[in-house]
């Protein structure tokens, strides 16, 4: 009776050691999934605040309409429990649901398009196994016709979207190769930076050189914007995706810096340089530091106050300096220096851009990272025309740029941005084909008619 | 939009308790009115102003003035406002704008200690407020949250519920001044609303050292935010209109307020419900002016309890330079303080207190004390810096009982509108005297823990105001010794409620702004659910 027993017993050990050993196979995938999934940023769209993780409901403005983000939880009723890896990966890499409809591309699946197998079946297992189940559905997605008709989607997908993975390039470095593979997929970073044409696809031949998402601009992150004088080093590039900051005294706002706090500051620091490297392909030596290239920005001479002297001191003030003494001094110093770490403006990369969108956005709603020193938002205390003057005070009076921003564009961007044309062109277009096709029935039926007649 | 002559429930006062209340009172669907003597100014203008203030020390300075709407001055004279009338000056400061006093402060908000609800039943002196800390606890925590406050869990206020903000990290004095005395005495993070983090929209502090007069980034809570927060929850404000007359009616329910806008027309408003949240001392001032034939000698005030137990802190304090660089003015104003004389049974022969550690930069205080010592040249760069360094400046919040003689009435000076100005009657008894005693003896073994030279005592006999200005309309279950009952409902007056820091019928050992807001969204609560069952 013992023998059978012990020998019973070191079986089972031994299956048991099998199944660990899968398990920890399994356990291995999901977390590397689980990495990817913040490398995807997945929970951006997909997590909401007060819903459970990837349970969906957040709602993503477009310029067509709200987008509400689906569950992706592995709910069999109302997420995507029900999904085959290859329904799963043709949802990510081609935008087609497991019912056959397709998505829109909020969903940046022209980026992940380039994700590998390999990488699918990881993020397949972490939805799967990894992600609580949440039976819950999220709002639905009602857009203005014709974009409601999901059929639309397929001529675009024919027309815009790349099937092909990424292959990777054999005379670079493997970090390089690294590096291309996050930042064209995963990453999705040109899902902002490229600009859109008037389909809303993503223009390749103006890949990362900068687009406005309405509001907040994504700035050009070609290799020439980068290394163009005072340039970005691989250095500084890794480390702002890291924590927001960089040594040229950059500083993220809006849309990056939830980029950077859900997604990149998480990621390794092996996978930030890699991007660093594909992105910004010159030797990082070569650049010189951003301090000793910068133009001096102008300080702007202090009057010191004896008495009450104020009416004339202001007098002699622009508003934009003003408005700037009154509400930005306090923590970026009288010039712009900066103050015991709070971040210098005078070499700030943001007055280096072709406009001043994102000091204005900056200005409007604050910086307020969910760690850190935040920045109070303005648009309850300011009116368009003190952000205006005080965009250009900074642009011109303490960048040396020569570009300005109008109250008008203040007031837009207030607003949420200039409402898309995309929805009148795509209207207008079917009003014209209606009127080509009547035109065509009506010239058959005339031609018939003299037919018979004739 | 034009401005209205009735709605639901006028509040006077746009200070921090009055909109805390409007604001609660108006998301329930009540139209409300908020009537303010003063001007709106924003916070950008008054930091202009600040900067170009001569007077940095001078923490009205950089707020509007008004003769339309006058509030005491003091610099660079005395401007008279408030009649003094008894023994020792009664200097209030308070702010007549749109957000009030609590734009400049340095964001205490305390908790009162449990036993401070039951002074006289436990000590025998002062008095027995008609609610229990039981019952306003979590009142306590809705303010708290409004204001984000961060403190230590060991001040001896008992709370379910954690704090709602981590504290701003200890600054390089609060760490040295901690370490140094203890076990004697325990230094303890203060109850303050200022943000460690982003909170509501604001960001954290970055160590401007300039919370008072003003914080310039809003990391700290204050009034102004309270307010912006009423209007926007669609409260209509109307501010430069001054309150001079409550007008009742035959069965003496409050029938209208009359108030003079800043170019002298009057108005009249009527409602279902008034509020007053006017201030301490301005509330009961119109109280007193609002007289009539069935109310000879004001509203509310037919017992003769308005404006009487005047109370603050009388408050004496001490600087030295302690044996090591501290370096204050890095960091909040002020961060911590040592709370073990704030209660106990030595409250039956003496006055409790807490001992405040300043924060604030010494810089300004030592360069006039160094020059006035004839200081001049390299040396006086030197004794600067040394002294800056290490200069301490320590005060106390000393709880006054409330007595009948200290109050507020009618001064026969008149302001630009022709409305009385306040007359103050304060002095202090033997019960602070011994406090004060027990404080100086404090102050001498932290000097000495601290290796302190350079000791200065202010002046023996003299007190300072603290602002925490309270009792003038008391609650209280008997309305022979109190204006308002447990809610803040006055007794003589169905209609009319009174919120602020008035209505507390003791001062306590901490500043009074948390449990000011506290009992106004109460009474807020209550009025709606009065509304409810109408």
């Amino acid at each position: 009776m013992r023998k059978p027993f012990k020998r019973l017993l070191a079986l089972l050990s031994l299956l048991g050691a099998v199944a660990l050993a899968h398990a920890a196979d399994d356990a291995q995938l999901i977390k590397r999934g689980e990495y990817l999934a913040v490398a995807g940023d997945c929970a951006a769209c997909h997590s909401e605040k007060g819903r459970a993780p990837f349970s969906g409901g957040h709602p993503i403005s477009s310029p067509l309409g709200t987008i509400y983000s689906t569950n992706i939880t592995p709910s069999k009723t109302h997420g995507i429990g029900q999904y085959t890896p290859e329904q799963f990966a043709a949802a990510l890499r081609r935008g087609v649901r497991a019912d056959g409809s397709n998505l829109y591309p909020a969903m940046p699946y022209t980026a992940y398009a380039r994700l590998n197998d390999e990488d699918v079946a990881a993020l397949y297992a972490y939805f799967m196994q990894g992600v609580q189940p949440v039976d819950q559905a999220p709002p639905a997605t009602a857009l203005p016709f014709p974009f409601n008709i999901r059929m639309s989607m397929k001529a675009w997908n024919w027309l815009f979207l790349d099937t092909k993975p990424f292959e990777p390039d054999p005379a670079q470095s493997a970090q390089w190769n690294r590096g291309a593979y996050l930042v064209q997929g995963l990453a999705h970073c040109s899902t902002c930076h490229t600009p859109r044409n008037v389909l809303m696809a993503e223009q390749l031949e103006r890949r990362l050189q900068g687009a406005s998402l309405g509001t907040w601009y994504a700035p050009d992150i070609s290799p020439a914007a980068l290394q163009a004088k005072p340039a970005w080093t691989r250095a500084m590039l890794a480390d702002y995706l890291a924590s927001g900051h960089a040594a040229n005294g950059a500083t993220a706002g809006g849309p990056m810096l939830e980029a950077i706090e859900k997604s990149f500051s998480r990621m390794t620091r092996e996978d930030l340089d890699a991007m660093a490297t594909y992105l910004l392909p010159a030797s990082p030596a070569a650049a010189a530091p951003a301090s000793a290239t910068a133009p001096a920005a102008a300080v702007p001479a202090l009057t010191p106050v004896q008495g009450d002297d104020t009416p004339q001191a202001l007098a002699a003030m622009s508003v934009g300096a003003r408005v700037y003494m009154n509400n930005c001094a306090s923590c970026h110093n009288t010039g712009g220096q900066g103050l015991n770490g709070l971040p210098s403006l005078q070499q700030h990369p943001l007055l280096r851009q072709p406009n001043a969108d994102n000091v204005a956005m900056a200005i409007l709603e604050g910086v307020l990272p969910e760690h850190g020193q935040g920045m109070i938002g303005f648009a309850h205390t300011l009116n368009d025309g003190e952000i205006a003057a005080v965009t250009n005070y900074l642009m011109q009076d303490l960048g040396g740029s020569k570009v300005s921003i109008s109250a008008e564009r203040v007031k837009a961007l207030r607003a949420g941005g200039e409402p898309s044309p995309l929805l009148w062109v795509a209207r207008g277009g079917m009003v014209l084909l209606v009127l080509v096709l009547l035109g065509v029935a009506l010239w058959w039926r005339r031609r018939s008619k003299s037919g018979t007649a004739g | 939009m034009s401005n209205p002559n009735s709605a639901d429930v006028v509040v006077i006062g746009a200070g921090v308790t009055g909109a805390l209340l409007a604001t609660r009172l108006a998301k329930t669907g009540k139209s409300v009115l908020l009537l303010e003597s003063g001007p709106r100014m924003g916070r950008d203008q008054l930091v202009e102003r600040f900067r170009s203030s001569a007077f940095k020390s001078d923490f009205m300075a950089p707020y509007p003035y008004s003769p339309l709407a006058p509030h005491p001055r003091y610099t660079p004279e005395p401007n008279g406002y408030l009649q003094q009338k008894g023994p020792h000056a009664f200097n209030a400061q308070y702010i007549r704008m749109f957000g009030g006093t609590s734009w400049h402060w340095a964001a205490q908000l305390w908790r009162y200690v449990p036993n401070d609800f039951r002074q006289h039943s436990l000590y025998g002196v002062g008095k027995d407020w008609p609610i229990s800390y039981d019952d306003l606890e979590d009142y306590y925590y809705q303010a708290e949250v409004i204001a984000g406050v961060g403190g230590s869990p060991e001040s001896g206020s008992p709370r379910k519920h954690p704090f709602p903000m981590e504290r701003v990290p200890a600054s390089w004095l609060q760490q040295r001044v901690t370490a140094r005395l203890a076990p004697e005495f325990t230094v303890l993070d203060d109850s303050t609303g200022r943000n460690s983090r982003n909170y509501d929209g604001r960001p954290a502090c970055c160590g401007n050292n300039n919370c008072m007069p003003l914080c310039p980034i809003d990391a700290q809570y204050h009034g102004g935010l309270a307010a912006q927060q009423a209007e926007d929850s669609g409260v209509q404000v109307i501010t430069e209109a001054v309150v001079y007359r409550l007008e009742h009616d035959e069965k003496g329910r409050i029938a209208a307020v009359h108030y003079y806008d800043w170019n002298k027309v009057s108005h009249r408003i009527t409602a279902q419900t008034f509020v007053l949240a006017a201030n301490a001392i301005e509330t009961p001032k119109l109280l007193l002016m609002s007289v009539s034939d069935k109310f000879p000698q004001g509203i509310a005030n037919a017992r003769d309890n308005v404006g009487r137990n005047l109370c603050d802190h009388p408050a004496i304090g001490v600087t030295f330079d302690v044996d090591e660089e501290i370096w204050p003015g890095r960091g909040p104003v002020s961060p911590c303080s040592i709370g073990q004389f704030r209660d106990g049974d030595f409250r039956a022969e003496h006055a409790p207190f807490r001992i405040d550690i300043s924060n604030a930069s010494q810089v300004a205080s030592v360069t006039k004390e160094v020059l006035a010592e004839g200081y001049f040249g390299k040396r006086l760069e030197e004794q600067i810096l040394f002294r800056a360094a290490r200069r301490l400046s320590i005060k106390n919040a000393l709880e006054q009982l409330p007595d009948r003689n200290n109050r507020v009435t009618l001064g026969d000076k008149k302001d630009e509108l022709g409305l009385p100005v306040p007359a103050l009657y304060w002095n202090v008894d033997d019960y602070v005297v011994k406090g004060t005693e027990k404080t100086r003896a404090a102050y001498d073994a932290i000097a000495a823990r601290l290796g302190g030279t350079n000791i200065k005592h202010s002046k023996s006999g003299a007190f300072s105001n603290r602002q925490h200005i309270t009792g003038t309309l008391s609650m209280g279950l008997d309305p022979a010794t109190s204006v308002t009952d447990a809610w803040g409902r006055a007794h003589d007056h169905e209609n009319l409620f009174m919120v602020g820091t008035g209505v507390m019928p003791t001062v306590g050992t901490c500043n009074v702004t948390l449990t000011a807001m506290a009992l106004a969204l109460r009474t807020a609560d209550k009025i709606i659910e009065e509304s409810r069952h109408a």
